[in-house]
């Protein structure tokens, strides 16, 4: 489009969640989200509890199957993979989750949790996986004597590197990080958001981050967008879109302080999707009726 | 785990023995009726008070009743159970020879229903929501559903009466007063008491494993590791299936303990010569002692099976570390 090579090209895509069993009632989670995250960019993604972050999140990497839409990663359209074909590429793409905790098998030694990607992807021998693993956990700040350690053995910052290692052993070129940082302590916060950083840039990884912390948002991420119910209501630079904010949900996000969840709209805001119109150069907004 | 731990656990297991002897004690005392006037009544359709009383008096029963508990209470530990009022020997003697072949249907109900259970629940709970999933749970609740004693009553006219497949009841045929016992002959005797325990004891096991597993899968590290693009079976028998497991240790060995009471419905229905048909015959004829000693049986297999528990369970989970308070 504009000459610049996309790593992930999201279009419109569409997730709901069927419940109740007499009455079914369909829950449209994400409602048509298309956009793009550029080579090396982190794309955060914010809004309040609820509004489709999470789900957007998955279905990208389709561990939810979306309804309908299309997402290419890097030139391969991952919604039209077999079953088979998904998983020899989802080395490429990645995931970490908020409760590191909980995505660590609590049986296995941080060296078996990340080694197991190495093994099997088959990516060397014994000799050289061991070697890997030991230069991964110095990577993200951890030492020899975590390896033999189980994740309740460690603390919450220490388990979200191990979670690192495992996805950086990967080489992944894409990775959504599904507010990583938010069950952690402030301090700890700011190691492991700076360590996501400088490791994405080392790796060449794409990002989208997903949080709904506008600090860490304009600590981590180049362009910013913003989810309400569903739908990406405003998108741009960071800095542009936090200290310019032209769309009312957004305007009241940036407004309240950090960590409260801002009053929600008087709903339905919108009946249908309305247009996004290019505010300035690569900021676009939701047409409001304002 | 350290040598503190199991010396306390030890003691807080005496004294639940201790107290489980005190309450059935109680109990049994307080159900209407006794051994001997029933006795004397079915066979006399009256009871000399005289003959009462001297039954009484050779078996202690006249005296003080906190007398008659501390002395049994000091014999339970001696190991002296007292004497079974029907068959004049031992309780010990009595149910050690019936425990053998309550064994016999026991185990291998007990491990068929066990690993069916696990593995029936584990497939159940990993193919949550789908076709299968939802027969095969609605099969267990219509099953876990009927009375152990009318299942067992249903299982013996369909297969032993109407279909003749195997014997009507009892543990042997009546050739084995010539020929002696035969262990084929004994095992085809024991199908149809085996499958109606099995059928009982395999839904409770198949419940557990498989909200265990429900929970499982819903865990992010399984997530990640779909996200790693490793495949379902690998998934399945590397992260959830041995997870999903952990609080199966506990039901198994409290399933082992608890059988033995299930059992006695089963074993009176088919007239297998157990502990269950036991208990039924001692109940019925207020044989105090052998009730007391069955039930103290029980107790020690419940309190068996509660330090086992105990005691595997770090070994199968490393986050546990029994007897240590942080």
């Amino acid at each position: 489009m504009h000459g610049v090579c996309f790593m992930i090209e999201v279009n419109n895509i569409r997730t709901s969640f069927s419940t109740g069993f007499i009455r079914r009632r369909v829950v449209r989670a994400v409602d048509g989200v298309s956009f793009q995250v550029e080579e090396d960019e982190t794309l955060g993604l914010v809004g309040e509890s609820g509004c489709g972050k999470t789900t957007l999140g998955r279905s990208i990497l389709r561990l939810i199957e979306p309804d309908e839409g299309r997402v290419v990663v890097n030139g391969t359209d991952i919604t039209a993979l077999s079953r088979s074909d998904l998983r020899r590429f989802r080395p490429r793409m990645q995931m970490i989750f908020q409760d590191a905790y909980a995505s660590l098998n609590p049986r296995m030694r941080v060296r078996e949790s990340v080694a197991e990607p190495l093994k099997i992807h088959r990516m060397g021998d014994r000799a050289a996986i061991d070697r890997r693993v030991r230069e991964l956990v110095e990577e993200v700040g951890l030492n020899e004597e975590h390896l033999n350690r189980r994740p309740y053995e460690l603390s919450g910052g220490q388990n979200q590197r191990v979670v690192l290692a495992r996805v950086l052993a990967l080489r992944p070129e894409f990775i959504v990080a599904d507010e990583p940082t938010s069950a952690l302590d402030v301090s700890v916060q700011a190691q492991i958001l700076n360590l996501i950083r400088d490791l994405g840039q080392e790796y060449h990884m794409s990002c989208l981050y997903i949080s709904h912390d506008l600090g860490v948002i304009r600590a981590i991420s180049n362009r910013v967008a913003v989810m309400l119910e569903g739908r990406i209501v405003e998108i741009g630079k960071t800095a542009d879109v936090l200290d310019r904010p032209s769309h009312p949900y957004t305007r009241r996000l940036v407004a309240v302080p950090v960590r409260e969840t801002p009053e929600p709209l008087e709903s339905p805001v919108f009946p249908a999707a309305p247009a996004m119109v290019e505010e300035r150069p690569g900021h676009w907004v939701e047409e409001t009726t304002a | 785990m350290n040598g503190v731990y199991i010396i306390k656990r030890l003691f807080t297991s005496v004294a639940a023995f201790c107290i489980s002897v005190t309450i059935m004690f109680i109990l049994l005392r307080l159900m209407p009726g006794d051994y001997i006037t029933m006795y004397l009544e079915t066979i006399y359709r009256y009871a000399p008070p005289d003959v009462v009383e001297a039954f009484n008096h050779v078996y202690g029963l006249d005296r003080p009743i906190l007398e008659q508990y501390v002395l049994y209470l000091l014999d339970a530990f001696r190991g002296n159970w007292g004497y079974s009022l029907i068959y004049k020997v031992p309780v010990l003697t009595v149910i050690g020879e019936k425990l053998v072949w309550t064994m016999v249907i026991l185990v291998p109900a007990t491990a068929l229903a066990t690993l069916a259970g696990i593995g029936i629940g584990a497939y159940s709970g990993w193919k949550r929501g789908s076709k299968t999933d939802i027969a095969l749970l609605n099969g267990m609740i219509f099953i876990r559903a009927i009375p152990s004693y009318w299942l067992a009553l249903m299982i013996l006219i369909i297969f032993a009466y109407y279909l003749n497949l195997f014997p009507l009841g009892g543990y042997v045929d009546t050739g084995a007063l010539i020929t002696g016992i035969d262990p084929l002959d004994v095992a085809n005797h024991a199908v149809l008491p085996i499958l109606t325990l099995f059928l009982f004891s395999v839904t409770g096991t198949y419940y557990l494993m498989r909200s265990s597993m429900l929970m499982t899968a819903g865990e992010d590290y399984i997530v990640t590791a779909r996200a790693k693009g490793l495949d379902e079976l690998t998934i399945l028998r590397k992260h959830a299936l041995k997870n999903a497991m952990l609080p199966m240790v506990t039901m198994i060995t409290l399933e082992c303990a608890g059988m033995i009471t299930g059992s006695i419905f089963v074993e009176t229905i088919f007239s297998w010569p157990g502990l269950g048909m036991l208990t039924y015959k001692a109940l019925a004829v207020r044989d105090l002692p052998l009730l007391q000693g069955i039930l103290l049986v029980d107790t020690l297999l419940v309190i068996a099976a509660n330090i086992a528990a105990d005691l595997i369970y770090p070994l199968v989970d490393p986050r546990v570390q029994v007897g240590d308070n942080g």
